[in-house]
């Protein structure tokens, strides 16, 4: 089975993945950070039995595992492919995990808060998540009442979640657009709006592989379909105009654009070493290039996987033993030898 | 207003450091806020929270008439998480944390949400329902074998529990250690019948 970011859908270009997350706490227990090892325990097992038959109904089959059963490379790797958060990577609690076999969805119990629902898919596909996140929300609140306020809403352990509980994010590929002087203050106008922009790889200034996240800042007072649909309108408003930017260099500089690109594949297919860093600037170029037509494989194939598999702890995974620095980098290439098509 | 580190970057996220009870505003853009340490602010940044204001002292809470000692002693009866503690964490410890700590800092949350009333999805099966499946049906309708005093020992927690929200509300401590008591009870004679 292809997992989730194994797919491909271009039905919008530029956007590469959507994701809702919701988060929920028991009302009979207190929230994780103040409960003992006993209550955690406790409470983990009452929820992965109440939710043990999770899924069957609509045939879908999930998976449960105590994180602390997991080996901690794996619980890299699971966050790398945007299962788990910082916060269940390092979390030492009773914690666990339902996770649907391709990953697209995942149930996380006891990190920041009793219940972390979250649906990943490839594509603009807010909407169509947030109904079957609601599904599965109301699934566990038939069997477990929720910490609700009228006024607050779902009570959260932060107060950045508090209300819907609800964030909708979205990832795209910003090449050009981030390029431009005006983009930082594009970003600040989506902040007016509501909606954060964020790199989602990359230190200090830079951003390798030009993916951003935009997400909905505020959580309470706003109803789910409007939060959708304020990350929704920031990401075609963005795409849109990375589109524009993108056809004008098409019009204006197509050599210079084609050179990149094949340049750029013709290190990603030769390279005996890669670090991630280049590695995710040429294939950043690649995305572009595919999206412009600059550039054909012989098979449809998801770049963004490729991203997601050139992660250091993913990329371990593949050894049977510890890799150093200079042995991830050429194991990196290597990966990407092997899995870029040829043209 | 331009990041206070870089000078580059609009501002957009504020944090409001308060030092023994005075407070101290500070503007910095994501990307410099990343990379200083904010403690468990880290995490925060590195995983799913987008640019969210959220940053301990912006939830420092508000002049009000109490002295700051009088703040100092504040405690949810129900988790222990204390006025400091909620302070430099912005983590609530319990449900109850919200009546104890939300009516102190409302301004705050006004900054962090823009509108404190929420309008969005409520939950579709709550107390009733949940009554039902705790005494073991495990479906929507009452079962006839049900046995009537766990469910009304079950109602009458939730009263208990709603009159305890009251009395924390009101920070009336002696009513809610009270109701907290009987809760006990209650839940303990529960689980005895089953
Ligand atoms: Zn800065
Ligand atoms: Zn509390």
């Amino acid at each position: 089975m292809l997992r989730w970011f194994e797919q491909k859908d271009t039905g919008r270009p530029g956007v590469i993945s959507s994701r809702i997350r919701l988060v929920r706490n028991w009302q009979d227990y207190r929230f994780p950070s103040t409960l003992d090892e006993k209550e955690s325990g406790e409470m983990v097992r009452s929820l992965e039995f109440g939710l043990k038959d999770l899924g069957k109904d609509e045939g879908h089959n999930f998976e449960f595992a105590m994180l602390g059963d997991l080996e901690e490379l794996d619980r890299v790797a699971l966050k790398e492919r945007r299962v788990l958060n910082s916060a269940a990577v390092s979390n030492k609690k009773p914690a666990g995990i339902f996770i649907s076999e391709n990953e697209d969805t995942g149930i996380v119990l006891n990190c920041d808060d009793h219940i972390r629902i979250q649906l990943l898919q490839m594509g603009l596909h807010l909407e169509e998540l947030w109904e079957r996140a609601g599904k599965i929300d109301d699934y566990i609140n038939e069997r477990f009442a929720y910490a609700f306020d009228d006024r607050y809403g779902y009570l959260t352990s932060f107060p950045t979640n508090m209300g819907t509980g609800l964030r909708a994010s979205v990832v795209v590929h910003l090449p050009m657009l981030s390029q431009g002087k005006k983009f930082q203050g594009l970003i600040s106008d989506m902040g007016r709006f509501g909606a954060s922009v964020r790199g989602v790889y990359g230190e200090r200034d830079e951003n390798f592989g030009s993916l951003y996240e935009i997400s909905n800042q505020k959580t309470l007072g706003q109803t789910e379909r409007e939060i959708i649909d304020t990350v929704t309108k920031a990401a075609i408003q963005l795409t849109n105009q990375e589109l524009q930017v993108r056809k004008l260099s098409l019009q204006r500089h197509r050599d210079e654009r084609e050179d990149e690109v094949y340049k750029s594949y013709g290190v990603l297919k030769y390279s005996r070493r890669l670090t991630s860093r280049d590695a995710m600037i040429f294939l950043s170029q690649i995305m572009a290039g595919l999206a412009d037509g600059l550039i054909h494989t012989e098979e449809d194939f998801s770049v963004y996987r490729l991203m997601l598999g050139i992660q250091p702890a993913n990329l371990q995974k593949l050894s049977d033993r510890p890799l150093s620095k200079e042995e991830l980098d050429g194991a990196r290439a290597e990966f990407i030898r092997r899995e870029l098509p040829e043209l | 207003m331009l990041c206070e580190k870089c000078k580059i970057r609009d501002a957009n996220i504020q944090y409001t450091e308060v030092i023994n009870g005075t407070k101290k505003e500070h503007h910095f853009c994501a990307q410099c806020a990343k990379e200083m340490d904010f403690g468990v602010y880290a995490a925060i940044f590195d995983g799913e929270f987008p640019l969210g204001k959220l940053l301990s002292g912006l939830l420092g809470i508000e002049d009000t008439d109490k002295g700051p000692d009088k703040l100092h002693q504040i405690l949810c009866p129900t988790c222990g998480t204390g006025y400091d503690e909620f302070v430099r964490d912005s983590r609530f410890g319990c449900a109850d944390c919200y009546s104890v700590f939300g009516p102190l800092m409302e301004d705050s949350l006004k900054q962090l949400h823009g509108n404190l009333i929420h309008t969005g999805k409520t939950p579709v099966y709550q107390r009733q329902d949940y009554m039902d499946l705790r005494s073991g049906t495990g479906e929507h309708e009452k079962d006839s074998t049900e046995d009537p005093n766990s469910a009304v020992n079950y109602e009458e927690i939730f009263q208990w529990n709603a009159k305890l929200k009251e009395a924390l509300r009101f920070e009336d401590y002696e009513t809610a250690a009270v109701c907290r008591d009987k809760i006990k009870e209650l839940k303990k004679g529960n689980e005895a019948d089953a």
